[in-house]
C-alpha cells in the first residue's frame, strides 16, 4: 500500500468520527446554525479536503522520521565519539536506554536560554537566516523516497516526480546563501569571515558534487530517485563508479561542514564562526539543521550509490534505507573525529585542482559504461 | 629524526582512522572507557593527598607556628573553653583562602594537624568556608591513620632535680653529654648534642634522680628561631614560663642572691629562667611576653 | 576587503591563557601582528618580598601552572646558591625524576592543546589521558596534582612513597608505547603535515638574535640545551640526546617536543636506577646571608632564570624572575607575517604559551 493511500484511509476514518459531531450538532441546533454545521460536515467529507489533509499528514510523517533520525544521530555521534575518545557518551539522563534522553534535556535547556539580538544587527537578515536554512534543508527531503511506496512527491497515479534528484540538490544548495546572510547580518568581524569562508567552500564543492550526480543519472537514465534505485537492482553504483563514490563522499562532507572541512565553524579561531551571535533556540535550530543536513546527505548517498531500499526481503524497504543512511553517518562520524581541520585555502585548492578533474574522469567512466551497454 | 616526513596516500584518511578504530575497540569491546563515574564511583587517593585539615585538640599546644608559616594568612588562633582541657587557644582555617600547601601540617611540632583526603568542600556561602577549631576537630585521627613524620627519642632534662653528679656524661657511648656551667645557679648542667644522640637511653637509666626522660620528639625540618637568654635583665617574673606553650621554660632559684631583710631573716632567692631548647618550638611567645628585654630572638617581630 | 585589525582578544577559546594578539589581515593573509600581555599580572615579585623563604615555594609553583615543579625547583636552587647549601644526593636524584615527569606532563598538555587548535579532538583526549598517568604519579609523590609544593630549600619535602619505582618504570614503558601510537595520529596524518610543514618559519639567525630558547629555538636547528651545556643538579651523570630539527617550521617544533618526551623517559629510568640511599632533606637556615643567588633551569618552555638578593633577614630583598615565554611572545610577529589567519592558531600553538609565567 502506498503512503498516500495509507494517509488517505487514516484521514477518512478520522473525518468520519469528527463528522458525527458536526452532523449531530447540525440536527440539534435550529435555523442557520444547524445548516452551518451540516455544511462543515459535507465539506470535510469531500475528496479534495481529505486529499489535502492526507498530504499534510504525509509531510508530517516524513518530517517526524527526519527529526527522530536527527535525535538518533546526535546520540550516535556523541556515543561513538565518546568511545573513540575513551570516555562514555551521554550516560546519566535516560540511564537505561544509554543516555538517549540527553537530547531532550539539551533541547529544553536551549529553550529556556535568553534569546539575544545584537542591537546593530540587520534585523531582517538576522531573523530570517535560520528560517531559510532550516526550511531549505527540510525541503530537500521532500523528493527522496524511502521506498517506492513511501514518499511524498507522488502524483495521483503513483508516479514519483521525474526530476527528484535535481530538486533535492537544488534545495540542498540554498543553504550557502542563508549562511552568508547570517554571517553578514550579525555585525561581527568573525562571523563575516566565517560566512564568507563557508560560502566559498560550499560553492566550490557543489561542482564536483553535481558532476558526480550527473554521472549517476547518466548511468540510470533518469533524474527520478525511483528509477536510479531500480537501475541498481543488479549491482550498486558504488562499485562501478567507485571513484565517483569517493568524490561524492568528500564533497558531501564539505557541504555538511563536518571535520575535516569545518573551518567556517572552527572553534579554535573564530569562536563559533557564523553562528556566534545566535543564542537560545535559534542556535539550537542551526545545530539541529547541521545534523538534519547530514541525514539528508546520508539519504542521498544511499539512494544514489548504495542501492536505496534493496536488500534482503525479511526487512521492509524503508528500514533498509534508514539502516544504510545510519551506516553512512557512522562512517562520516568516524572520519570526523580522527582528522584535523584543513585550512581554508587548502580546502579550496583541493576542491578545484583535485576533485574536479576526478569528477570529470568519473563522468567519462560513466559515459563509457553506458556506451558499452552494460547498464 | 632530521628527515622530513613524507606525505603518504594512506595518511589522508586510513592511518588516523585505523588508530581511532583501535581505540574504539579497546573502549567498547575489549575493555571499559577510562572514566571514573563520579559521584557514584570514587577516586582512589594516595595517603599523601592534601585535603582538608584536621586538628587534634589534645596534641595541639597552641603554639601558633602554623599561623606564622601559612603563606596566605588563612589561619588564626582562637581562644576556647574546653570542658576537659580548660582555657586553650587553637587554630582555625579559612579554606576560602587556603592553598592546601601542607605547610601547617609540616611545621607542627606535635603533629596535631593532618591533611586528610577530603576534597568535597564547596559551599554556596563564602562565610561557611571559614572553619573554626571545633569544626576541624578530630581527636581520633591518629588512631585511624599511621603517623607521617619520623620521631626521635631524645633525652629531655629537668634541671630542678639535677645534682650535677655527672654520671650521664660518663655513661654516654657517643660522648654527646658535656657538663656546661650555668650562670647564676652555680651548678653545671649536662648539655646534650642532639645530632649525635643515638637514642640508646643509657643516660636516662643511670641518672639517680631520674631527671633525664626519654621523650618522643617529632623531627623538625624548618629551622625555627631560638630564644637567647640575657641573664642580666631577668627579674624572675616568670611571664615567659607562663606564656610558653611547650613547657620549655621553668624558673630556677639562684642560690646566693637572697636579700637580707630588715629583721635579719633572709628573703627568697631570685629566680632565673631556664630554657629547655629540645622542647622549644620557636613560637616566640616568651619573646613577646618578656617586658625586660631579657630574651632576644633575632628575626621575630614583637 | 580592506586591511583590518582583528583582536584575537583576551577572551578567546584559542589563546591558552589571557593575552591579546592583534593581527592585521588583508583578506586572509596576515600583514602585521602585535601581542599584548599583562592581563594576568599578579605582582608575584612584590608578593615575594613580604614572605619568608619557605613561604615562597607554593607561590613559585603558581608562576607557571603548566609545569610548576620546574619553577619551585628553580627557586630552591637559587636560594641554595644564595645560602651555599649542599643538597644530599638522594634529594637531587628525586628532584630529577620529578622534573622529568613534569616535563613529560607539560609536553603532553601542549600536545593536547595543539590538537584542539588544529581541530583534532582525538589527539586532545588521548594526550590528556596519558598525562593523567604522570599526574597521578606526581600526586602519589607530593599530594597534589598541579601545584605540588614538593621541593624544599635543601632537598625535597618527603621521601619517595612505596612502589613508586615500580609505577614510574611502568609509566615510562607506557609512554614509549604511546609515542609510537602518536605517530599514526600525527606524523602519519597527511592533513596534519599539510597544516604544519612550511608554516611559521623562524629562521636560525632570528631565533638567536631574539633570544628565544627552548623547543622553539631547537626547532630552528640550534642544539642548545641547558641540561647539556650548563648542567645543574645530577644531569652530568645522565645520558640523553638533545633534540633538534633543522626545518624551522611548526613541524620541527612539534618533532622536537616528541623527541624530548622520549629522552625524558630515558632520564627517569637512569635516575631511578642510580638513586642512592640516604637523607632527602637538610635543614636550611632561616636567615639568608647578604648576597645574591642565581639559578637557571631548562623549563619545558625554554630557559628560566631566577635572581634573589638576600639582606640578612629571613625575607628576600628582591626576587627577579625571567620567563622564557615573554621572549617567545615578542618573537611572534616574525613568525606570523606572511601566513594565513588560519595559521595563526597553529603557529601560536607551537610556542606553548603559559601566560602565568609571562605576566607573573
Amino acid at each position: 500500500m502506498n503512503l498516500f493511500e495509507f494517509c488517505y484511509g487514516l484521514m477518512h476514518w478520522l473525518v468520519d468520527i469528527l463528522n458525527n459531531i458536526w452532523y449531530w450538532l447540525g440536527d440539534f441546533l435550529p435555523w442557520k446554525f444547524g445548516d452551518f454545521f451540516i455544511a462543515i460536515g459535507d465539506l470535510a467529507k469531500a475528496h479534495g479536503t481529505i486529499a489535502v489533509a492526507a498530504i499534510l499528514l504525509e509531510v508530517l510523517i516524513i518530517f517526524i522520521i527526519a527529526l527522530v533520525s536527527v535525535l538518533n544521530f546526535i546520540w550516535l555521534d556523541r556515543k561513538f565519539m565518546g568511545r573513540i575518545f575513551d570516555f562514555y557518551g551521554p550516560y546519566y539522563v535516560g540511564y537505561r536506554i544509554g543516555g538517549w534522553l540527553q537530547n531532550l534535556a539539551d533541547g529544553m535547556k536551549l529553550f529556556v536560554k535568553e534569546v539575544i539580538t545584537p542591537s546593530k544587527a540587520d534585523k531582517a537578515g538576522f531573523l530570517l537566516a535560520p528560517v531559510v536554512f532550516v526550511a531549505s534543508s527540510v525541503l530537500a527531503l521532500s523528493t527522496i523516497p524511502l521506498s517506492p511506496d513511501f514518499g511524498v512527491a507522488v502524483n495521483r497515479a503513483g508516479d514519483f516526480v521525474p526530476a527528484g534528484a535535481l530538486f533535492a540538490f537544488a534545495a540542498f544548495a540554498i543553504a550557502p546563501f542563508s549562511i552568508l546572510v547570517a554571517g553578514w547580518s550579525s555585525n561581527n568581524k568573525y562571523t563575516i569571515i566565517g560566512g564568507m569562508r563557508s560560502a566559498a567552500q560550499m560553492m566550490s564543492y557543489e561542482i564536483p558534487l553535481l558532476l558526480t550526480v550527473a554521472s549517476v543519472c547518466l548511468m540510470a537514465g533518469s533524474f527520478s530517485f525511483v528509477d536510479i534505485v531500480a537501475a541498481q537492482s543488479n549491482i550498486w553504483f558504488a562499485i562501478p563508479l567507485a571513484l565517483g563514490f569517493i568524490v561524492f563522499l568528500v564533497c558531501i562532507v564539505a557541504e555538511v561542514e563536518i571535520q575535516p572541512f569545518d573551518l567556517p565553524e572552527a572553534e579554535a579561531e573564530l569562536v563559533e564562526g557564523w553562528t556566534t551571535e545566535y543564542s537560545g533556540m535559534r542556535f539550537g535550530l542551526f545545530m539541529m539543521t547541521s545534523y538534519l543536513r547530514s541525514y539528508v546527505a546520508g539519504a542521498l548517498v544511499t539512494a544514489l550509490f548504495l542501492g536505496g531500499w534493496h536488500g534482503f526481503d525479511f526487512i521492509p524497504g524503508p528500514i533498509w534505507f534508514l539502516i544504510k543512511a545510519y551506516i553512512v553517518f557512522i562512517v562520516l562520524t568516524w572520519m570526523r573525529w580522527s582528522l584535523p581541520r584543513i585550512r581554508v585555502d587548502q580546502i579550496l585548492q583541493f576542491g578545484w585542482t583535485r576533485l574536479m578533474p576526478l569528477a570529470m574522469l568519473n563522468l567519462l567512466i560513466a559515459a563509457a559504461f553506458k556506451t558499452l551497454g552494460w547498464f | 629524526m632530521a628527515q622530513a616526513q613524507k606525505v603518504t596516500f594512506s595518511g589522508w584518511v586510513v592511518r588516523p582512522m585505523m588508530r581511532t578504530m583501535t581505540q574504539f575497540i579497546r573502549s567498547f569491546v575489549t575493555g571499559k572507557p577510562n572514566t571514573v563515574l563520579y559521584p557514584y564511583q570514587k577516586l582512589d587517593l594516595p595517603p599523601t593527598y592534601r585535603g582538608l585539615q584536621t586538628l587534634d585538640f589534645k596534641k595541639c599546644i597552641g603554639c601558633g607556628n602554623c599561623v606564622e608559616i601559612c603563606p596566605n594568612d588563612c589561619m588564626w588562633l582562637e581562644k576556647l573553653e574546653d570542658p576537659e582541657l580548660g582555657k586553650i587557644e587553637r587554630p582555625g582555617v579559612d579554606i576560602g583562602r587556603c592553598l592546601f600547601c601542607g605547610f601547617c601540617a609540616e611545621v607542627c611540632p606535635t603533629c596535631a594537624i593532618h591533611m586528610t583526603s577530603e576534597f568535597e568542600l564547596a559551599n554556596r556561602d563564602r562565610s561557611k568556608l571559614v572553619l573554626g577549631p571545633t569544626a576541624i576537630r578530630d581527636d581520633t585521627y591518629h588512631e585511624r591513620f599511621a603517623e607521617e613524620r619520623q620521631k626521635q627519642r631524645l633525652p629531655v632534662l629537668d634541671l630542678s632535680k639535677c645534682t650535677s653528679c655527672e654520671k650521664c656524661a660518663g655513661e654516654c657511648p657517643e660522648m654527646c653529654v658535656a657538663m656546661m656551667p650555668m650562670d647564676g645557679v652555680g651548678t653545671s648542667k649536662p648539655e646534650i648534642s642532639l645530632h649525635k644522640c643515638t637514642s640508646c637511653g643509657k643516660c636516662a637509666e643511670v641518672c639517680p634522680e631520674k631527671c633525664l626522660v626519654m621523650t618522643d620528639v617529632y623531627e623538625q625540618y624548618f629551622e625555627m628561631p631560638e630564644p637567647k637568654f640575657v641573664l642580666k635583665s631577668c627579674t624572675g617574673c616568670s611571664a615567659c614560663a607562663k606564656a610558653c606553650p611547650a613547657d620549655a621554660i621553668y624558673m630556677l632559684e639562684m642560690p646566693g642572691t637572697e636579700k637580707a631583710l630588715k629583721d635579719g631573716k633572709k628573703g627568697k632567692p631570685k629566680k632565673r629562667a631556664v630554657f629547655v631548647l629540645e622542647k622549644c618550638v620557636g613560637c616566640g611567645r616568651c619573646f613577646r611576653a618578656c617586658k625586660f628585654k631579657a630574651i632576644e630572638m633575632p628575626g621575630v617581630e614583637k | 576587503m580592506a586591511e583590518m585589525w582583528i583582536n584575537m582578544g583576551p577572551q578567546h577559546p584559542m589563546t591558552h591563557g589571557l593575552w591579546n594578539l592583534k593581527v592585521k589581515v588583508d583578506g586572509e593573509t596576515v600583514v602585521d601582528a602585535e601581542p599584548e600581555v599583562g592581563y594576568l599580572h599578579r605582582g608575584v615579585e612584590k608578593i615575594c618580598e613580604d614572605r619568608t623563604y619557605p613561604q615562597i615555594i607554593p607561590i613559585a609553583d603558581r608562576l607557571c601552572y603548566g609545569s610548576s615543579l620546574t619553577w619551585s625547583h628553580l627557586y630552591c636552587m637559587t636560594v641554595e646558591d644564595l645560602m651555599d647549601l649542599k643538597v644530599p644526593p638522594r634529594a637531587e636524584h628525586i628532584r630529577v625524576v620529578a622534573i622529568e615527569m613534569q616535563r613529560i606532563a607539560s609536553h603532553l598538555m601542549w600536545l593536547a592543546a595543539y590538537a584542539v587548535d588544529l581541530g583534532m579532538m582525538a589527539g586532545f583526549l588521548y594526550a590528556m589521558r596519558d598525562r593523567e598517568i604522570f599526574i597521578d604519579l606526581l600526586q602519589a609523590l607530593s599530594g597534589s596534582r598541579i601545584t605540588y609544593n614538593y621541593p624544599r630549600i635543601g632537598g625535597v619535602a618527603h621521601d619517595l612513597p612505596p612502589n613508586f619505582q615500580r609505577d614510574a618504570l611502568r609509566a615510562c614503558d607506557y609512554m614509549d608505547k604511546k609515542l609510537k601510537e602518536y605517530e599514526d595520529l600525527y606524523d602519519g596524518s597527511t592533513v596534519f603535515l599539510m597544516r604544519n610543514q612550511g608554516v611559521g618559519i623562524l629562521r636560525r639567525e632570528d631565533a638567536m638574535n631574539l633570544g628565544v630558547t627552548g623547543p622553539t629555538m631547537r626547532g630552528s636547528g640550534i642544539a642548545y640545551d641547558l641540561r647539556k651545556d650548563h648542567p645543574y643538579s645530577v644531569y652530568p651523570d645522565m645520558d640523553f640526546e638533545v633534540a633538534s630539527h633543522p626545518d624551522c617550521d611548526c613541524y620541527a617544533r612539534y618533532r622536537v617536543r616528541m623527541v624530548e618526551m622520549r629522552e625524558s623517559a630515558r632520564i627517569i629510568r637512569q635516575a631511578l636506577a642510580k638513586m642512592p640511599q640516604g637523607k632527602w632533606r637538610t635543614i636550611a637556615p632561616r636567615t639568608a646571608p647578604e648576597g645574591t643567588g642565581i639559578g637557571r633551569v631548562e623549563d619545558p618552555r625554554g630557559e628560566g632564570m631566577m635572581y634573589v638578593v638576600g639582606d640578612g633577614t629571613d625575607k628576600p630583598y628582591r626576587l627577579k624572575i625571567r620567563s622564557p615565554i615573554f621572549v617567545s611572545v615578542s618573537a611572534a610577529p616574525k613568525m606570523l607575517i606572511g601566513y594565513k589567519v588560519a595559521d595563526v592558531v597553529a603557529i601560536m600553538g607551537t610556542l606553548d604559551m603559559c601566560i602565568g609565567e609571562t605576566d607573573r
